[in-house]
């Protein structure tokens, strides 16, 4: 068992305390204390001080057991990667405090033997135990593993741009905004039509001003629906192409 | 069996798109199809030749897997029932994909979700490249 003496509560970010909690490492009972799931790390000690602290990052699982035929008691169970009480056994003599950083450190080399620590946290309240476990899922999730090259780190804190993401892979059907040169280049041939369909609609809309005497509409959409019917053959020569131009 | 914690004994799956990053994240790895996964029973192999095999809650993208109602079986084929189980990403190694799941539907689907989410922030403040056609 690692000794922490003067061991103080955490005052800060603790997401769940649970009192009369019974703590059993790898079968041995520690005795009741207290289990702090804190944000920084798992705590637990008993009244006087003595008892061990975990790092979530060498947390390697966690779970609810009510399975008496199992294990006699209702309670949390975390499984550790690598040893705890070994090391501090033959290290009880020296400083204490060392072990803590030499539990983490460990992890390399014991997570390829698979060497783990049982720890089971049995506290007298059993209905208790979804708040504990679910305390320390939020906990874990606060510490992502940093030797996992999956996470794409160049995001991190950054609005990920749907926008420029999408000028580069071309995804025309994820609703974006281009600018004039982008965009030009990014159109469909449907697109292309279309922006063409209406470039010569405002075009027309613009000559229509001067052709209609004595009328100067500002709306282009009414111009638009003015102009199918007026003679636009010249303008629209591209689009009315197979109909007959003629009203 | 109701327990009389706050959380029922079977949550409903939960959507976990906590924070931008994790969106990016999930979205740019295979991660996507696991979070696809909420609701299915299904068998995680953890890195230390254990398994767990149970009702996935939620998987956030960092592999952090939450299962339910799980028989785990440890290193010595010794089995074990368990009410919540939450595996840390690093730790585990395989997670099976059951037979009926349709694996491109299901990134698909969860691609769109998080696509959803992503626009719904920018609704109103989205701008499309054409106006909508008034008919």
């Amino acid at each position: 068992m690692v000794l922490l003496k003067n061991l103080q509560p955490p005052t800060e970010g603790v997401r769940h305390e649970q009192a009369e909690t019974t703590a059993v490492m790898d079968g041995q009972r520690l005795g009741c204390g207290t289990l702090y799931v804190a944000e920084t790390r798992l705590l637990w000690f008993d009244g006087s001080g003595l008892g061990f602290s975990l790092e979530y990052p060498t947390i390697g699982l966690h779970a609810i057991s009510r399975d008496v035929s199992a294990y006699p008691q209702e309670h949390l169970y975390v499984m550790v990667n690598g040893k705890l009480s070994d090391e501090n056994e033959a290290e009880m003599a020296e400083k204490a405090a060392d072990d803590e950083d030499e539990d983490g450190s460990d992890d390399g080399e014991d997570d390829d033997e698979g060497t783990i620590t049982e720890i089971r946290f049995v506290p007298s309240d059993k209905a208790s135990l979804e708040s504990m476990f679910s305390a320390m899922c939020e906990c874990q999730a606060l510490h992502p593993d940093p030797e996992d090259d999956d996470s794409d780190n160049d995001f991190e804190g950054e609005e990920y741009d749907v926008e420029e993401a999408a000028a580069e892979h071309g995804h025309s059907d994820i609703p974006s905004f281009y600018t004039c040169d982008e965009g030009l280049s990014a159109l469909t041939q449907e697109g292309q039509a279309t922006l063409e369909r209406l470039e010569g609609m405002l075009a027309q809309s613009v000559a229509q001003q001067y052709h209609m005497a004595g009328v100067r509409t500002e709306e282009t959409k009414a111009d638009f629906e003015d102009g199918m019917e007026v003679d636009a053959a010249a303008m629209e020569a591209g689009q009315f192409e197979d109909a007959d131009v003629e009203h | 069996m109701e327990s009389e914690g706050a959380e029922s004994s079977v949550p409903a799956p939960v959507e976990v798109f906590s924070s931008i990053r994790e969106r990016t994240i999930a979205e740019n790895s295979m991660v996507v199809l696991l979070q696809g996964l909420q609701g299915e029973v299904t068998t995680v192999d953890l890195r230390n030749e254990s398994t767990a095999r149970g009702r996935v809650i939620s998987v956030d993208a960092f592999m952090n897997i939450r299962l339910a109602d799980v028989l785990y079986r440890d290193r010595r084929d010794q089995l074990t029932r368990l009410q919540d189980l939450f595996v840390t990403g690093r730790n585990v190694r395989y997670v099976h994909i059951p037979d009926h799941v349709d694996i491109m539907k299901t990134i698909q689907n969860q691609l769109s979700k998080i696509h959803r989410v992503r626009n719904f922030a920018s609704e109103g403040g989205g701008r499309k490249e054409f106006p909508k056609k008034t008919k």
